[in-house]
Parts: structure tokens; C-alpha cells; sequence
């Protein structure tokens, strides 16, 4: 049996997070986070207005691909378009459940493609972030 | 929605201040460590001469990372709170490659919640684009 899921396995409109994985948004993911990525923004480094830390946008990234990575491919996938619509920064301290759909799957070139939406929202549910990846599925053994 | 040439020191043509960053296999373990994300595409040589890419290259969103440097230093509210990212990964990043980030406005219209700009968006190595689209970001209050 193998420890990633089979293309064919999927449809489109599957909910491909069942359950919803959670992830901690915790100052140290977010300094790590930061110096990987070379990221000197001033916002970042104090708190705002209202004494929160803010995270980057781009954490995103992390706790999208995170909430993915439950579902995991084959090695040597890639991705291929990213869209992502920021309704608010993450803030350290919260507790944030991303939920992904199947919105198409397709070949073209002998290469198969997987789209999905994505949403991200806090334990409160306010909508952080919401977005469309398209990755090529890696060569299945 | 109205099309504007400019607003509030935003035009049309404006160039955003570039930054180039320079990615190296150790950056790109540093942010498969922050992120989580370790496919062995990014990290794994060995596997890698396996793959149509014949070596590692690294993670689509660190590219991204990077773009988002630069859109927080040029509109960080706009880009944090409302930012719309839509990009296409076009070719690889490799370790040894300095990626340039560029953005230019190419559209400033008025909504009925405020004055947004469209910026397009792309990232170089050398002389390939590795990855290109746009962003729209809110350049009102």
C-alpha cells in the first residue's frame, strides 16, 4: 500500500481534507519562517495597533502546504499556478483550519494536473485566506 | 468600476523597487524546515538526477517569499489586508540563482469600496522567467 494518494482516487468536488487539519500560527514558526526567507519587513518585527504579532502574508504557504501535506502526493510533484487572496494577516496565537476542494483535475503533455481551492479561517472562524493551487502530481510507483 | 492613470502617488508605469536574492541549497533546507515542506524534489540530490529537473531546485513559494518582500515594502496595508496574488511558476529556481523580483502598474481602477492597483508581476533568472502574473492591491484607505 502506498503512503500518498492515487490520482485516480480523487474527483472533482471531493473535499480533500477530512478532517479539517489545524495548525498553530506560534512565534517561533513565524521566526523561522522569516529568517528562511530572508525577510526584513518592519511590520514584522513589532506589534500592531492592537498588540498582536502579525504574521506574513506568505505564511500562507506554510500552513496551506502544512494542511496539503496530510494528503500528500507522490515525491516529485510540483507546483504550477498559486492564487491567494489575503482577507487578513494571520496573528501569533491563533489557531488556523484549512480546507481544500478538488476543483479539476486534467493532463495535458502526458502530465497530470490537480486544482484546488483552498480557505483558511481562525478557531473563531474568521476567513484569513483563500486561494487556488494547481500542482503536477508526481510519477506514481 | 472607472479606470484611473493615477491616484494619491500611485500611477500607472510606476516601476516597484526590485530586490534580488540570491538562493543557495541552504537556503532552500532552511525554508523545506520552516515550511514543512519536504519534498525530495527540493532537498534530496540524489532523488532529484531522478526527475526531468536532473537536480534540486527550490520550493515555488520561497520564490514567492520573495515577492512578497517586495509588495510589503511597497504597499504593506494593501498587500497584507486584501491582497489578491495570481501567479504562474514557469521554470525552475536552482541553487545558485539570483532571482530578480519586478513589478510595474498596469491598472488603477475604482470600486465601490475604494482605488485598487493591478501590478504585474514577474521573477528572473538571468535572462528566464521563472515565475510571472499579478497582484491587486487596495491603494486607498
Amino acid at each position: 500500500m502506498s503512503d500518498y494518494v492515487k490520482y485516480s482516487s480523487m474527483s472533482e468536488g471531493d473535499d480533500f481534507l477530512d478532517p479539517v487539519p489545524s495548525f498553530k500560527v506560534t512565534a517561533e514558526r513565524v521566526n523561522k519562517y522569516i529568517k528562511s526567507t530572508n525577510d526584513g519587513t518592519q511590520q514584522l518585527t513589532v506589534e500592531d495597533g492592537q498588540g498582536r504579532r502579525v504574521a506574513p502574508p506568505m505564511l500562507a504557504a506554510v500552513y496551506v502546504i502544512d494542511a496539503l501535506r496530510t494528503r500528500v502526493g507522490p515525491p516529485g510533484g510540483i507546483h504550477a499556478k498559486q492564487q491567494f487572496k489575503f482577507h487578513r494577516p494571520a496573528y501569533v496565537g491563533e489557531t488556523l483550519l484549512t480546507s481544500a476542494q478538488v476543483l479539476n483535475l486534467y493532463e495535458r503533455k502526458g502530465r497530470k494536473y490537480v486544482e484546488m481551492t483552498t480557505e483558511t479561517r481562525n478557531q473563531d472562524g474568521e476567513l484569513i485566506t483563500s486561494g487556488m493551487i494547481t500542482r503536477i502530481w508526481g510519477k506514481e510507483a | 468600476m472607472t479606470e484611473l492613470q493615477s491616484y494619491e502617488g500611485y500611477s500607472v508605469g510606476d516601476q516597484l523597487d526590485e530586490i534580488t536574492q540570491s538562493v543557495d541549497q541552504t537556503m532552500i533546507n532552511a525554508y523545506a524546515d520552516a515550511s514543512g515542506d519536504i519534498n525530495p524534489l527540493h532537498i534530496d540530490p540524489e532523488f532529484a538526477k531522478t526527475t526531468f529537473f536532473g537536480r534540486t531546485i527550490a520550493h515555488g513559494l520561497l520564490t514567492l517569499a520573495f515577492v512578497s518582500r517586495v509588495l510589503s515594502a511597497w504597499n504593506w496595508q494593501g498587500w497584507a489586508y486584501g491582497g489578491e496574488l495570481n501567479v504562474s511558476f514557469l521554470g525552475p529556481v536552482y541553487p545558485g540563482d539570483s532571482v530578480r523580483v519586478s513589478g510595474e502598474i498596469d491598472q488603477i481602477e475604482k470600486r465601490g469600496d475604494g482605488i485598487y492597483a493591478r501590478c504585474q508581476l514577474a521573477c528572473f533568472c538571468d535572462e528566464r522567467t521563472v515565475v510571472k502574473g499579478f497582484v491587486i492591491c487596495k491603494i486607498s484607505p
